[in-house]
């Protein structure tokens, strides 16, 4: 799993390794020369979520794969046969795949906005790039995210018959879901140290914003009105996301380009924003936490 | 603006703490757009000018909130200065916590591979040093065991042996040698008097007079986050030792 997260950073890296030249100069301006230096305590970071979240557990690191399939187990339960609301075929397949995604934003924030708090003795204590710290919680978050999609999508494309030429849109909305996540998760650590209201209202919205989004419903089926139903597809800025990825894995078809396009400017924006943010903060950090 | 590697400028450093327990205040402050009544900011360094040059062993010494340890965060550039500049050249390793940010549940040997990358070193650069720090840290096979079963001692011993070992160009050092036992605190010292032989700066903060005039032939004086002698170290520790003699002012 650690190797895993690792070669996900990797890639990413090795993109930043050769890069196009706008990229060099979006990278210093972002300032990630100095996390390419530490990319090694990036690693050591990772190994270190991992390991004290279930150090000591007999089940360990499967944790992390067990928790969200007993969920998605509780949640079928509950909508698909208990109040049996369901209107799409393969109902457990279709919230399954959209309840993946949400759980992947979901415990990324939730796991993040503590975590420079978590680590305030090495932030007192130790320079070295902050950011490390919530981009470990978001990453070890992603590869349970693509472990647990993996064996969801799985089943999904082979019970729906759904493999087709979109599975190799697949990265890149992982990626650009990833970045999306990365970007709010640094937002919401470093506002969390200074305002420590932050988590507990992030905590309080998160179950609201859960049920808004198209996790058990398509939008479509459940709302005639055009406004409300722009609010949930686009205001929602997990909507697409979720829409995007279980396009490819239900519906076996491509996103449509106006949600392709809206995830990767979604992504990107996010990201910028959430580095910057991060940046002009954390000079303080050391003090505050 | 580039210093030397091992030289420290620190030109009229002043830097302020909010003694408050929401020290960033809090979500309502914000929204209301005032801070609510407490107490007055502590100026922690009021106008420090410090010049240190590569190879140059000073020791701080001063009363508790004097000012030193924060010093030590803002040379090792932990904590912004609010005006003022500091400058610090080359490879800057602060020893301000031994086992500061050590996993629990790790043992010793991936504890240094996680210490070193804090120091931005990467995994060969570690690994070269590796049988070193062991060695140095005498922990024999308990380097496998997670750190938290280790005593206090074996801990601040793996600490400071992860950090002699971080070829740095500046030392600083807050007042963590009191911990080993004796055997290891004259290691510990003949370890950075080797370093100071090999051309490194050494900036120690102290309580420890004794250890102070022994390793350093500079002494800063702080009170109230200000200068008050800089100069050799016979002499400061004669001025240090008559000013806390002296009962100055009431406050103290």
């Amino acid at each position: 799993m650690t190797g895993a997260a690792c070669a996900l950073m990797r890639v990413i890296w090795t993109f930043e390794h050769t890069p196009p030249s706008w990229w060099s100069e979006a990278r210093q301006w972002l300032a990630m020369a100095d996390f390419l230096r530490f990319r090694f305590l990036f690693e050591q970071m990772i190994r270190r979520e991992l390991r004290q979240k279930y150090q000591g557990s007999a089940l360990g690191l499967a944790w992390y794969v067990v928790n969200p399939l007993v969920l998605m187990g509780a949640y079928y339960l509950m909508f698909g046969v208990v109040f049996d609301v369901a209107s799409e075929d393969d109902y457990p397949l279709f919230l399954m795949v959209g309840l993946v995604v949400w759980m992947f934003f979901s415990q990324s924030l939730l796991g993040a906005a503590p975590s420079l708090l978590d680590q305030g003795s090495l932030i007192r204590k130790a320079r070295f790039p902050r950011e490390t710290i919530p981009a470990a919680v978001v990453s070890v978050q992603m590869v349970t995210f693509c472990a647990v999609l993996a064996l969801v999508g799985i089943v999904t494309v082979a019970f729906r018959g759904t493999a087709s030429l979109a599975l190799g849109l697949l990265p890149l909305v992982l990626a650009a879901t990833y970045a999306f996540t990365l970007g709010l998760a640094l937002a919401v650590s470093v506002l969390h140290a200074y305002f420590r209201d932050v988590a507990p209202i992030l905590s309080a919205a998160l179950l609201p914003w859960f049920f808004l989004s198209p996790i058990f419903f398509r939008p479509d089926r459940i709302i005639e009105e055009p406004a409300a139903r722009f609010v949930l597809e686009w205001v929602n800025p997990v909507a697409p996301f979720i829409e995007a990825v279980r396009a490819i894995l239900y519906s076996g078809v491509a996103p449509s380009l106006a949600t392709l396009a809206y995830v990767v400017i979604a992504a990107a924006v996010a990201l910028v924003a959430g580095r910057a943010l991060f940046a002009r903060l954390q000079g303080e950090l050391a003090v505050v936490v | 603006m580039a210093a030397a590697a091992g030289e420290i400028v620190l030109k009229d450093a002043t830097r302020a703490f909010s003694v408050r327990a929401d020290r960033g205040g809090t979500l309502k402050e914000l929204l209301l757009g005032r801070r609510a009544a407490g107490p007055a900011p502590i100026r922690a360094l009021d106008g420090v000018s410090l010049s240190i040059t590569p190879g140059e062993t000073v020791g701080i010494v001063g009363r508790n909130g004097a000012g030193k340890s924060s010093t030590l965060r803002v040379l090792a550039g932990i904590i912004p200065l609010d005006a003022g500049r500091v400058e610090a050249g080359g490879n800057v390793v602060g020893l301000l916590e031994l086992g500061a940010g050590f996993g629990r549940d790790f043992s010793g040997r991936e504890n240094i591979l996680l210490n070193g990358a804090l120091h931005g070193l990467d995994k060969p650069a570690i690994e070269a040093v590796m049988d070193a720090i062991i060695d140095f840290s005498e922990l024999g096979s308990f380097i496998d065991v997670p750190v938290k079963t280790y005593s206090s001692g074996m801990f601040v011993r793996l600490g400071f042996a992860i950090a002699a070992h971080l070829a740095a160009d500046t030392l600083l050092i807050d007042e963590v040698l009191a911990v080993g036992d004796e055997a290891f605190q004259r290691k510990c010292e003949a370890r950075i008097a080797a370093a100071v032989a090999g051309g490194v700066t050494l900036v120690l903060v102290s309580h420890d007079a004794s250890l102070v005039e022994r390793t350093c032939e500079r002494v800063v004086v702080l009170d109230g986050g200000r200068v008050h002698f800089d100069g050799p170290a016979a002499e400061g520790m004669a001025f240090y030792h008559r000013s806390m003699g002296t009962p100055v002012g009431a406050s103290a």
